[in-house]
């Protein structure tokens, strides 16, 4: 047992290392977000009108209801710059070091995903403070209680993008993920409006946004963060974190080696 | 019983439908140090990816220290790894790299850095510990990748060209140092080159080309049969018998 303890260890620390020798991939992941919250939602809340929708007790504005979307943004962005990086080193070699290891690639796998996540939780984390120094209304224990969600939330779609980057022929080919996959998955969800509001304009679009997994990692935020609890959003949350875990195993293991 | 470092028996490999290892047998025992010699695409780095479980095993049955590659919990426990291309992490220290591999190896940090004491002496790294690996020279950092392989004391060490891209004498430090290993541990060591002066006469070795073993044997031995002055006069006549 102890050998799985100290191998999850050594590679939490490895990503710490590297998270704190690379302050610029730390803020150029913190500026996209906080560029939604300072002007995006600016120029959108006058637009947009929210009813009270749950878990909100009352009327909010525009900026408290992206943030939980905001903070979906950064785990999904950094899911996929990971898993392109796993992807990336399996070419050209310092993913080998992992994969010659003696202890299941499974579980080393998971490691890796699992120490993604404390990078990406120190990211959003981060990115929650600051919105609530700018105004936004969130309390400590609901950022407290939210961490274990955005744990969860980020195992998800670092598994998820690593099933991605695994069928991907060729890693050009990630820039049009990006666009096919990344922006969908972002904008067909409830991270920027309300499913009501997209149900108004389209039920073909309200349908899709209700399969997206995306929709329940930010709607798990948001009730997490705002002190409530939804039992059939957490138990999709756990479906989805068996199911994309299955979908990286796989997606990783078929995924050939070249050789020059 | 003689204990086997590793063993290929009737092991083919395709990448699609191209077949880069024609029915490869051959074995190494405990505490020998073998040499692999083959040309640029022979099948070399092919062998290694089987026997290290980066590739899988499509036809045949491979042992590494007595235990089938499927069994790899109990194969790749006892083994040390240094491959072709770079596989430090340029961002950490010496030792951070180390410690990491240790993880990966189950072992906690102050087990991994007792494990290789005598060979960080022996390597002469003591000074280069706390050093980020992007500012050390290229030899340096071959010699942390052979220090790192040693943790946990492996019994079977695996090299893929370990010395391409260093000087003559790095080149030859290193593998003067592996072949004290073999003499001074008992560790059976897989040494793949392209490089014929890195072959000494004593060696035991196996000759590919194209994903074939065309002769096997201790390299004086193999040249007294072929009547041919060297090794890479043999070389040549077998290659051109291949032809």
């Amino acid at each position: 047992m102890n050998k799985y303890i100290h191998c999850m260890k050594g590679i939490i620390y490895k990503e710490l290392i590297r998270f704190v020798k690379q302050k610029s991939r730390f803020f150029s992941a913190l500026v996209r977000p906080l560029l939604w919250l300072f002007i995006f939602s600016v120029g959108f809340k006058t637009a947009l009108g929210l009813a009270i929708i749950p878990p909100y007790e009352t009327y909010i504005t525009y900026e408290t209801y992206i943030v939980p979307g905001l903070v979906g943004m950064v785990l999904l962005f950094n899911g996929m710059q990971s898993s392109l990086t796993m992807i990336f080193d399996r070419e050209m070699g310092s993913m080998k070091i992992l994969l010659t290891s003696y202890i299941n690639r499974n579980y080393l796998l998971f490691c890796k995903m699992f120490a993604t996540s404390i990078v990406s939780t120190l990211q959003a984390i981060t990115f929650l403070l600051i919105a609530k120094i700018y105004g936004v209304e969130i309390s400590y224990l609901g950022m407290l209680l939210t961490i274990p969600v955005i744990i969860v939330s980020s195992i998800i779609l670092n598994a998820f993008a690593l099933f991605i980057s695994s069928v991907i022929k060729q890693l050009e080919n990630f820039a049009t993920v990006m666009n096919f996959v990344i922006f969908p998955m972002f904008f067909l969800s409830s991270a920027l409006y309300p499913l009501w509001k997209i149900k108004d304009s389209s039920v073909l679009l309200f349908n899709i946004s209700s399969f997206n997994p995306f929709t329940y990692i930010v709607e798990s935020i948001r009730f997490s963060l705002y002190l409530k609890y939804d039992q059939e959003l957490f138990f999709i949350l756990g479906i989805s974190l068996i199911i994309t875990l299955i979908m990286a195993f796989v997606g990783f293991r078929s995924k050939k080696i070249n050789h020059s | 019983m003689k204990n086997i470092a590793l063993e290929f028996k009737n092991v083919s490999f395709s990448y699609d439908k191209k077949e880069v290892l024609k029915n490869i047998s051959f074995c190494i025992n405990e505490g020998k140090f073998f040499v692999l010699l083959g040309l640029n695409g022979a099948g070399k780095s092919t062998i290694f990816s089987l026997a290290t479980r980066l590739l899988k095993v499509q036809k045949g049955v491979i042992f590494v220290n007595n235990y089938s590659i499927k069994d790899y919990s109990n194969a790749l426990k006892d083994i040390g790894i240094v491959f072709q291309e770079p596989t430090l992490d340029l961002d950490l220290t010496v030792q951070q790299n180390l410690y990491y591999y240790g993880a990966l190896k189950g072992i906690n940090f102050k087990d991994t850095m007792n494990s290789i004491q005598d060979e960080i002496i022996k390597l002469e790294l003591q000074d280069v510990l706390d050093k980020t690996v992007r500012n050390l020279n290229g030899g340096h950092r071959r010699r942390v990748e052979i220090l790192r392989a040693l943790i946990n004391k492996p019994k079977f060490l695996l090299l893929d060209e370990a010395t391409v891209g260093l000087d003559l004498k790095s080149r030859f430090d290193i593998l003067n140092y592996v072949k004290e290993l073999v003499n001074t541990n008992n560790i059976s060591v897989l040494w793949i080159t392209h490089l014929f002066d890195e072959v000494d006469e004593n060696d035991d070795i196996s000759i590919i080309k194209d994903g074939k073993i065309i002769e096997s044997g201790i390299v004086k031995e193999i040249i007294n049969k072929h009547n041919k002055a060297n090794l890479i006069d043999t070389f040549n006549a077998l290659t051109k018998v291949e032809k």
